[in-house]
């Protein structure tokens, strides 16, 4: 089968893309799973964020941000509402990256040791991590949910948008790549 | 390469808060049905929702000498009208008569986990994040005794207090709750033995300074 340079890219790019969206899927339903089996442990982590001062806030964000974690793993391995799971993710990271930065600033600031030296448990499902690590780990995350955002990655969806026409459009491509994948 | 078929921003945000609003629901139906799952309106930290641990600029705003956390948690108890006990008061507690007697009880606040894993000899197990299901057995015995220690894992761990406060909500005299500051790992540090498994196991492990 004969394949021009820019097919062979596109077909290696699109592998890329559903890679990124299984170990994305594959990463939220991991910590997900890790804060639902042990809530009491990621409630006092949350806690320590000073985010809330009501105990029915801080209680409905323990419970609930487990299981929309896992949801949204489970939604991105199949490659269900794709995009719209995407910005969800990009929600939930950005402003919890900046959260795990300030606290790591601030325990810098108390122990008085170099910032990449600072490790703690930021409640994120891993147990605990130097920050320098951690703060990689999400960028990395929000660059895949950014580009699984930009329409990457519809390959082996189960329905990739929850638009019906999308959806079509979509099974139909996936008939199509297959053979190329 | 761009992807083909781009749909409209507003299609892609509404489907965001699609999936944001099913996956709420699913959410907390399933943080209901889970056995481990959290009671939404229940006050988990009966101390302050604000985590007792020292904030950058509480330390740096401090003169004088900086207190450690064990002691701002000891200020902090005093505020509750609990009492402390460092060490070398929790070893006289444990190594007189009346500990034997049942008058000195003392009260392990942390999991089952660590608490199988090495607790204070005889210490009863009481998870502050499950009262229910410890009250039965440790309020009778804090009731008969005459001096309560309560113990977690030092440092920041406050769940030593969420239990004293338990405990004092349901009649027990704050005159009698002592809170352990050092918790088990300073127990450990003082050679003191612990006991591993259940209570009174018998399978005591001393422990090397």
């Amino acid at each position: 089968m004969n394949t021009s340079p820019s097919s062979r890219g596109r077909i290696a790019a699109d592998i890329l893309a559903v890679l990124a969206r299984w170990l994305l899927g594959a990463v939220f339903l991991y910590m997900g799973l890790n804060k639902a089996l042990h809530p009491v442990e990621f409630l006092k982590l949350v806690r320590q964020y000073d985010l809330v001062q009501s105990s029915l806030l801080l209680n409905s964000i323990a419970a609930s941000l487990p299981w929309f974690e896992i949801y949204c793993g489970l939604l991105l391995l199949a490659g269900m509402a794709v995009r719209g799971t995407a910005v969800m993710l990009i929600v939930m990271l950005v402003p919890f990256t900046i959260m795990v930065y300030r606290r790591a600033l601030a325990i810098q600031a108390v122990m008085a040791i170099p910032f990449c030296a600072v490790k703690f448990d930021c409640g994120c499902g891993a147990g605990e991590e130097f920050i320098c690590r951690k703060l990689l780990e999400n960028f990395l995350l929000i660059v895949f949910s950014g580009w699984l955002l930009a329409g990457y990655g519809r390959k082996l969806c189960i329905r990739y948008s929850l638009r019906s026409c999308d959806a079509t459009t979509s099974l139909t491509e996936e008939n199509g790549s297959n053979s190329s994948i | 390469m761009m992807p083909e078929r781009r749909p409209p921003v507003r299609s892609v945000l509404r489907e965001a808060l699609l999936v944001a609003a099913a996956g709420s629901v699913l959410a907390f139906g399933a943080n209901q049905v889970s056995p481990r799952g959290l009671a939404l309106t229940r006050n988990y930290f009966p101390a302050g929702i604000s985590h007792p641990a020292p904030a950058a600029h509480d330390v740096a705003s401090t003169n004088g000498p900086t207190p450690s956390p064990a002691q701002l948690l000891a200020m902090r108890f005093k505020e509750q009208g609990l009492q402390s006990v460092d060490g070398r008061q929790a070893a006289q507690l444990f190594h007189a008569p009346r500990f034997q007697q049942g008058k000195i009880v003392f009260i392990d606040a942390r999991d089952q986990q660590h608490y199988r894993e090495g607790h204070i000899p005889g210490a009863f197990e009481f998870d502050p994040y499950y009262p229910e299901k410890y009250f039965p057995t440790a309020l009778p015995v804090c009731q008969a005794a005459e001096q309560i220690v309560v113990y977690c894992n030092g440092g920041d761990c406050d769940d030593s207090e969420s239990a004293a406060i338990l405990l004092k909500d349901v009649g027990i005299s704050n005159q009698k709750l002592f809170v352990y500051t050092g918790g088990i790992p300073d127990w450990i540090t003082n050679g003191l033995p612990v006991e591993v498994g259940g209570r009174n196991s018998g399978n005591l492990r001393s422990a090397s300074k």
